[in-house]
C-alpha cells in the first residue's frame, strides 16, 4: 500500500497530460492545485511513514526509495510547489502561455521529485538531464525577449556540459563498482571507507561528481546562468532559486559514501565554496541590478552549502539549502507582491527596516508588554538550549560549519546594512538585533544540523568529519569569527569617518580597480569576449 | 571489408550528399535518400556482421565534424534533416549492432522532421524556418510538436534518442575514440537542435508573415510519430533499466 507513494514524481507529468485537454483557461489553476496537493499529501504520509516505521520505502525493482532523504526533502519541494502554483494561478494570468507554463511547471518538478527519490544511478541520470531541458523552457518561457532567450542558452550550455559530466562519472561508477543501485553502492562504499583507499578512479569518479554538482548549483566558474535568468517570470525563479539549484547539494549527499573514500574532493568542495561565497556574496554587494544582486546572494548561498559539505556537514547543507530555498522563494514571490502593490499606491511601500529603525511609533502598553512577554518567553528558552547543547559532547564534533554560519551570518549582515541603510539610525538596536540574530541562527543550526545528522546518517555522520580532512576546531572557529568582526567593525568605523575626496587627495587606485573588478562581476564578460574576438 | 565499406556508405558515414547538392538535386530528395539507404543499412545489419574498422570510423568521424559545420550554416528543415544523418553516422558504425535501436528513433524523430519541412513548404513556400521565428505563440501546435522533435534530437529524455544513447553508453567498452565520438555527437546534436530552437520557436512574430497552424489532419500525423517515439521510449527504458 504504501508503495503508491513511490508514485509521487509521476502525478506531475499525470498532471502535465491532463491540463493539455483541459480547455477552459479557469479549470487549469483548479485542476493543477487539487492534483498537484495530492503530492504534497503522499509526501507528508510518506515522511510518517518513514519515521515511525524506521524503514524506507523501495519499489519499481529497486529503482526508487523513499528514504529519510525523501522524508525531508519531498514534502518540502511539495509544499514549495503548492505555494508557486498557487502564486502563478493570478501572476500568469495575462501572459501568452498560461497552460505551456502549468505544463512546463509540472515537468520540472517531476525531475526534482524523482531526482530526490532515485535511487538507481541511471534514474538520476535521467532525471538530472530532464531537469536541464525543462529548466531551459521555463527559463526561456518569455520567447519574444531576445535577452531572455539568449541568457537561456548560456544556462543550457552549462547544463548540457553538467549532463555530460555526470554520463561519464556515471560510466566510470559502474565500471569501478559493478552497480547502478545506489543502496548496493552506499553499502560497498561504507564498507570500503573502513580501510585507506588508493584508487585514483574512485577520486576522478568523486570529482566528476562533484564538477556536475557544481554546475547546476552554480558555484564558480559555472555561476554565471544563475543572475542572468531573472528574467523569466517570478515564479520560475522562485522555483530556480528554492529548488534548481540545491540539486548539486542533494545528488553530493546521495554520494556522501562514495566522497567518505576522497577526501581531496571534499577540500577542493571547500575551497571552490569559499570562494564561491566570499566572491558571489561582494558581487552582490555591488550590481547595480537588484535581480541580479538576489542571483549572485543565491550563489553565495550555494557556496556555502558547497562547503558544508567539504568540511563534512552534508546533513547541515541539506538544512541550509532548505532554509535558504524558502527564504529566497518568499522574496521573489513577494517582489511580485510588492509590483503589485505599487501599481496600485503611488508612494514607494515602505521599507521594513524604515518602519523598524525610523519610523516614530505611538507608544502603546499592550504593545510593549507583547514585546517584554516575547523576549522573557524567548531567551529562557535559547539559554536553556544553547547551554545544553554546549554541555553535550556532541556540541564539539559538530562545529565545523560554525564557520560557515559565521560566513552567512557576516553575509546577512552586508545585505542588511547596505540595503536598508541603518547603521547610522540607532547603532545600539542594530548591534544588539544583529548579535542576537546571530546567536539564534547559531543554536538553530546545530540543534537542527545535529537532528537531521542522526536521521539521516545515523553513527555514520562522524566518518564523515573524519573523512574532511579540513576539521575546524570550535577555538579556530570562535577566533575566526571575532577577527572577521573586528574587521568589519573597523571598516564600518572608518566609512563613517572617511574625508570626501576632493580635487587635492589622491584616489586611493587599489580600491577603485577592486570596485571596477566587482562591478565589471570579475571580468568575466571582458574575458568572454576576448576569447570570441580571438578565435575571430 | 567490402561489406564494412558498403555499411559506411548506406549509414551516411561518407558526406555523399556534397555530391548529389552540387547535382543540384532537391533537398527534399536528399533526405528522403539518406533516411532510405539508411533503413537498408539497419535491416542488412541484421543478416551483415557490422565489423568495427578503426579506418572507417575515423573518415565517418571527419564527415561528422565537416556535417556539423555546415548544419550550423543552414536554416532548411529538409538539410537539416539529413546533415543529422550523416552527424549520427558513427553512433552506427561504432556500436555495431547495438547502435541500430539508436539509428530507428533518429529516422522517427526525422520523420517530425520532414513533417515540419513539409508543412512549411506548403503554407510558406519553402522548408526554410530563417523569418518565421516565435511559432511558440504564433502557431503553438507546430510549435510543441517541433519543440518534442528537437528535445528528442538534442538527446534528452524521455525520448528515445536519448534513452538508447544512454543504454549503449554505459553497456560498451571505453577508449578515446569512443569518448571523442561520444563527446561529438553529444554535443553536435545539442548545438544544432538548440540553435533551431532559438531561430524559430523562440523570438518574436514576424508582423509581415501570415502564420498558419496545423490542421486536424496533420495534427493526427504528428501524433502518429509521437506515439511512435513514445513506444521507442518505453521500450529504452525497458532496456536500460530492467
Amino acid at each position: 500500500m504504501e508503495n503508491i507513494i513511490l508514485l509521487i514524481p509521476s502525478i506531475p507529468i499525470v498532471i502535465a497530460f491532463i491540463l493539455s485537454f483541459v480547455s477552459k483557461k479557469e479549470l487549469i489553476p483548479k485542476v493543477n492545485l487539487i492534483l498537484s496537493s495530492m503530492i504534497a499529501v503522499f509526501g507528508l504520509w510518506g515522511t510518517y511513514y518513514v519515521i515511525s516505521n524506521d524503514r524506507s520505502i523501495i519499489g519499481f525493482d529497486g529503482l526508487l526509495i523513499y528514504n529519510e532523504l525523501s522524508a525531508i526533502l519531498v514534502p518540502y519541494v511539495a509544499i514549495l510547489g503548492l505555494v508557486v502554483r498557487k502564486y502563478a494561478t493570478k501572476y500568469m494570468w495575462d501572459e501568452a502561455g498560461y497552460r505551456r507554463f502549468f505544463i512546463l511547471l509540472n515537468f520540472i518538478f517531476s525531475s526534482i521529485y524523482l531526482l530526490v527519490m532515485s535511487n538507481n544511478l541511471i534514474v538520476l541520470a535521467l532525471a538530472w538531464q530532464l531537469l536541464s531541458i525543462s529548466l531551459y523552457l521555463l527559463v526561456s518561457f518569455n520567447v519574444g525577449s531576445n535577452t531572455a532567450v539568449q541568457h537561456a542558452r548560456w544556462t543550457m550550455i552549462i547544463h548540457k556540459g553538467a549532463d555530460l559530466v555526470f554520463l561519464f562519472a556515471v560510466i566510470l561508477t559502474y565500471k569501478t563498482f559493478d552497480s547502478f543501485d545506489l543502496a548496493v553502492l552506499s553499502e560497498k562504499w561504507l564498507a570500503m571507507s573502513h580501510s585507506p583507499v588508493d584508487n585514483p578512479t574512485i577520486f576522478i569518479i568523486g570529482l566528476l561528481f562533484l564538477i556536475a554538482a557544481m554546475m547546476k548549483s552554480a558555484i564558480m566558474p559555472f555561476h554565471i546562468w544563475l543572475p542572468y535568468t531573472s528574467e523569466a517570470p517570478t515564479p520560475v525563479s522562485a522555483v530556480m532559486h528554492a529548488g534548481v539549484v540545491n540539486v548539486g547539494g542533494i545528488l553530493l549527499n546521495k554520494l556522501a559514501y562514495l566522497l567518505l573514500l576522497t577526501p581531496m574532493v571534499l577540500n577542493i568542495a571547500f575551497v571552490v565554496g569559499l570562494i564561491t561565497a566570499i566572491f558571489a556574496s561582494a558581487l552582490m554587494l555591488v550590481v547595480s541590478d537588484i535581480k541580479r544582486s538576489l542571483g549572485y546572494s543565491t550563489v553565495g548561498q550555494m557556496g556555502y552549502m558547497i562547503m558544508e559539505v567539504g568540511l563534512g556537514a552534508f546533513s547541515l547543507a541539506i538544512y541550509h539549502l532548505i532554509v535558504h530555498g524558502i527564504f529566497k522563494a518568499t522574496l521573489f514571490l513577494e517582489s511580485g507582491a510588492l509590483i503589485k502593490f505599487a501599481r496600485h499606491d503611488p508612494n514607494l511601500p515602505k521599507r521594513l527596516s524604515y518602519e523598524l529603525f525610523w519610523e516614530e511609533k505611538i507608544k502603546s502598553h499592550t504593545k510593549k508588554a507583547f514585546n517584554y512577554l516575547a523576549f522573557f518567553a524567548i531567551l529562557p528558552v535559547v539559554v536553556f538550549v544553547g547551554v545544553k547543547m554546549v554541555l553535550s559532547e556532541e556540541f564539539f564534533t559538530f562545529n565545523a560549519s560554525i564557520v560557515i554560519l559565521a560566513f552567512a551570518w557576516l553575509t546577512g549582515t552586508q545585505l542588511f546594512l547596505s540595503f536598508f541603510k541603518v547603521s547610522k539610525a540607532d547603532s545600539f538596536k542594530v548591534i544588539f538585533a544583529l548579535v542576537s540574530s546571530f546567536v539564534i541562527i547559531l543554536f538553530t543550526y546545530e540543534f537542527i544540523g545535529l537532528s537531521l545528522e542522526h536521521f539521516i546518517y545515523g553513527h555514520n555522520a562522524l566518518l564523515f568529519y573524519k573523512a574532511a580532512t579540513l576539521n575546524v576546531t570550535i577555538a579556530m572557529s570562535l577566533l575566526m569569527i571575532a577577527l572577521i568582526m573586528i574587521i568589519g567593525w573597523m571598516f564600518m568605523y572608518k566609512q563613517h569617518l572617511i574625508d570626501i575626496p576632493t580635487d587635492k587627495n589622491q584616489a586611493n587606485t587599489f580600491k577603485w580597480f577592486f570596485y571596477k573588478f566587482l562591478v565589471k562581476e570579475g571580468n568575466y564578460f571582458a574575458l568572454l569576449h576576448r576569447s570570441k574576438k580571438g578565435k575571430k | 571489408m567490402t561489406l564494412s565499406i558498403l555499411m559506411l556508405f548506406l549509414a551516411a558515414g561518407v558526406p555523399y550528399y556534397l555530391i548529389l547538392e552540387k547535382a543540384k538535386i532537391n533537398s527534399k530528395l536528399i533526405f528522403v535518400l539518406s533516411s532510405l539507404l539508411l533503413m537498408s543499412a539497419i535491416i542488412l545489419s541484421q543478416y551483415i556482421p557490422n565489423e568495427h574498422n578503426t579506418v572507417l570510423l575515423s573518415i565517418s568521424f571527419a564527415s561528422t565534424v565537416y556535417t556539423i559545420y555546415k548544419a550550423s550554416k543552414t536554416t532548411n528543415f529538409y538539410k537539416l534533416g539529413y546533415y543529422l544523418i550523416f552527424i549520427n553516422a558513427p553512433f552506427f558504425l561504432l556500436f555495431e549492432g547495438r547502435g541500430v535501436m539508436y539509428s530507428v528513433s533518429l529516422l522517427v524523430s526525422l520523420l517530425g522532421i520532414y513533417l515540419i519541412g513539409r508543412f512549411y513548404e506548403k503554407n510558406y513556400a519553402s522548408a526554410n524556418y530563417h523569418y518565421i521565428r516565435g511559432i511558440t505563440l504564433s502557431t503553438p501546435y507546430i510549435g510543441t510538436f517541433l519543440t518534442i522533435y528537437l528535445i528528442t534530437l538534442a538527446l534528452y529524455p524521455p525520448f528515445p534518442n536519448s534513452l538508447y544513447f544512454l543504454g549503449y553508453v554505459l553497456q560498451v567498452e571505453t577508449s578515446l575514440a569512443w569518448y571523442i565520438v561520444i563527446i561529438t555527437i553529444f554535443f553536435g546534436n545539442f548545438v544544432l537542435a538548440m540553435k533551431v530552437m532559438r531561430e524559430s520557436l523562440f523570438g518574436r512574430p514576424n508582423a509581415n508573415i501570415h502564420y498558419v497552424d496545423l490542421n486536424l489532419n496533420e495534427k493526427l500525423m504528428h501524433l502518429g510519430v509521437i506515439v511512435l517515439l513514445l513506444i521507442l521510449s518505453f521500450n529504452g527504458l525497458k532496456e536500460i533499466l530492467l
